[in-house]
């Protein structure tokens, strides 16, 4: 017990639940945008999946929970580790130049987590507590379309949608990050496969950032054309 | 022909660990470019003696790049400018004329200054101290190729062994991390046959030993091996991680 308790305070052993708890959440976010590219099906195919998925609670509450919990332990962990990094230099260099070695991914990690965090929260007011039958549903033929109207009416504004898109950017940016550093906590580094590893972080960041992205920018055309 | 330079240092000085520093700005004249680096701190340290002014600190040995005891951030970058090279084979041609040098100590809450350059690194002690080590029945040498490795672990090994332990990796680490260290330490032992004893039981004691010491995170930047001296590689920090969460989770 005594073992399992000193892993879960080391240094190693913190930033490799910070990495499960992260791959727990791409699975969730790869799930999450099928789900979504169910909106290019039309209302009535969005609406049914969503109903399927809300007629799985309570039983789908446990899920939710557990979500939440994987969430919360990803970013408090990852906190933790932010202020032990911080107290390990207490004074700071007059000049430090950074080599070529830190993508621009891993330079923007605590901007993108940041940016995230925030964007989960506006997120969850903005599609999953509201009235998705409320007045925010009606489309401009004036009938109610539900969740997929809320969607469709949200993406409409530019700035949602333009804030919609730079936290998708964020997320692409931030997964980039974490696959490739998935791999290297838990100890995958191969001459061969550390190449690999890092196009297939590069090539899913950058399909599921413009997979999300994609349906902002298809409800702007398509409003603007009509 | 005899090329000379002339440069601005800034320098890092302070007298004691609780000293709180300042940097002190000093001209040098006629610096010969194939000078060292050091060589030319020792330039300027005789003026400063001659003047009777306390000459600046700072640690060597071996002055061939091999020991691992010298070492300063020279313009932000760990052992100066050079790519694989320790600060004493740093040599002034890679200055022009003119140039402002900064010269800082390692700077990590696991190294504290002692005095201006220097940097107490007896923290890298007790991490070796807490693992880095094998037991062997001592008495002569033993046959060489008695004990057959793995050609591939035999390299690996060796390029892990290759650490000096000059503690650039935790000066140029944004988080002041010692893994890089750390690993290498342990990846040259835990490799071979005569490792295997203690692998588990080393990688779990020189790990809780880094923490303990103040040293941060590791957040895959990878600073550390772009400033390493010896080019050690991450991936002995991958295998690091590999190790200690197999000896935590097995029985």
């Amino acid at each position: 017990m005594s073992n399992l308790l000193s892993y879960f305070k080391s240094s190693i052993g913190k930033k490799q639940i910070v990495a499960v708890t992260g791959l727990m959440l791409i699975l969730f976010i790869v799930g999450h945008l099928a789900g979504n590219l169910i909106f290019y099906l039309g209302p009535e195919a969005f609406n049914k999946y969503a109903k399927k998925l809300s007629d799985l609670r309570p039983g789908f509450y446990v899920v939710e929970f557990g979500l939440l919990v994987v969430f919360v332990v990803h970013m408090t962990l990852t906190a933790s580790i932010v202020l032990e990094n911080i107290k390990s230099r207490t004074v700071n260099y007059n000049v430090k130049k950074s080599s070529n070695q830190r993508s621009l991914s891993t330079r923007l990690m605590p901007f993108t987590g940041t940016i995230l965090i925030a964007f989960v929260v506006w997120h969850l007011l903005d599609f999953t507590f509201t009235d998705k039958h409320g007045d925010a549903s009606v489309l401009q033929d004036g009938m109610s379309y539900g969740l997929y109207g809320v969607v469709y009416n949200a993406f409409t504004d530019p700035i949602h949608s333009g804030l919609y898109i730079i936290a998708m950017f964020s997320l692409g940016f931030h997964l980039n990050h974490g696959i490739q550093s998935f791999a290297q906590t838990f100890g995958f580094s191969s001459p061969t496969y550390t190449p690999l590893i890092k196009n297939i972080s590069q090539w899913t960041a950058i399909v599921i950032t413009l997979s999300f992205s994609s349906i902002p920018v298809y409800v702007l055309i398509q409003f603007l054309s009509s | 022909m005899k090329n000379t330079i002339e440069l601005t240092l800034k320098v890092w000085r302070q007298k004691i660990s609780e000293d709180k520093g300042k940097f002190e700005t000093y001209e040098v004249k006629d610096i010969d470019t194939s000078m060292s680096f050091l060589e030319m701190l020792d330039v300027l340290n005789e003026k400063l003696t001659l003047e009777g002014d306390e000459p600046i600190a700072f640690d060597h040995d071996c002055r061939e790049g091999v020991c691992g005891m010298c070492g300063a951030i020279v313009n932000g970058e760990a052992h100066g400018p050079q790519k694989a090279t320790t600060l004493c084979q740093l040599h002034m041609r890679k200055f022009k004329n003119k140039d402002t040098v900064v010269i800082e100590p390692w700077r990590a809450k696991g190294f504290p200054v002692i005095k201006d350059l220097v940097v107490d690194r007896g923290s890298f002690d007790r991490i070796i101290a807490a693992g880095g080590y094998i037991s062997v029945k001592t008495g002569s040498a033993p046959e060489a190729n008695n004990q057959p490795i793995k050609h591939e672990n035999a390299e690996l090994a060796f390029d892990a062994a290759a650490c000096i332990g000059c503690g650039a990796c935790v000066a140029a680490c944004p988080n002041a991390s010692a893994m890089l260290f750390t690993s290498a330490k342990i990846s040259h032992l835990n490799l071979l046959p005569q490792g295997q004893l203690e692998a588990k039981e080393r990688v779990v004691q020189m790990v809780e030993k880094m923490d303990e010491e103040g040293f941060g995170n590791c957040s895959n930047e990878y600073e550390c091996e772009a400033a390493c001296p010896k080019e050690i590689s991450v991936s002995n920090i991958a295998r690091m991680n590999r190790e200690y969460r197999d000896a935590k989770f097995s029985v």
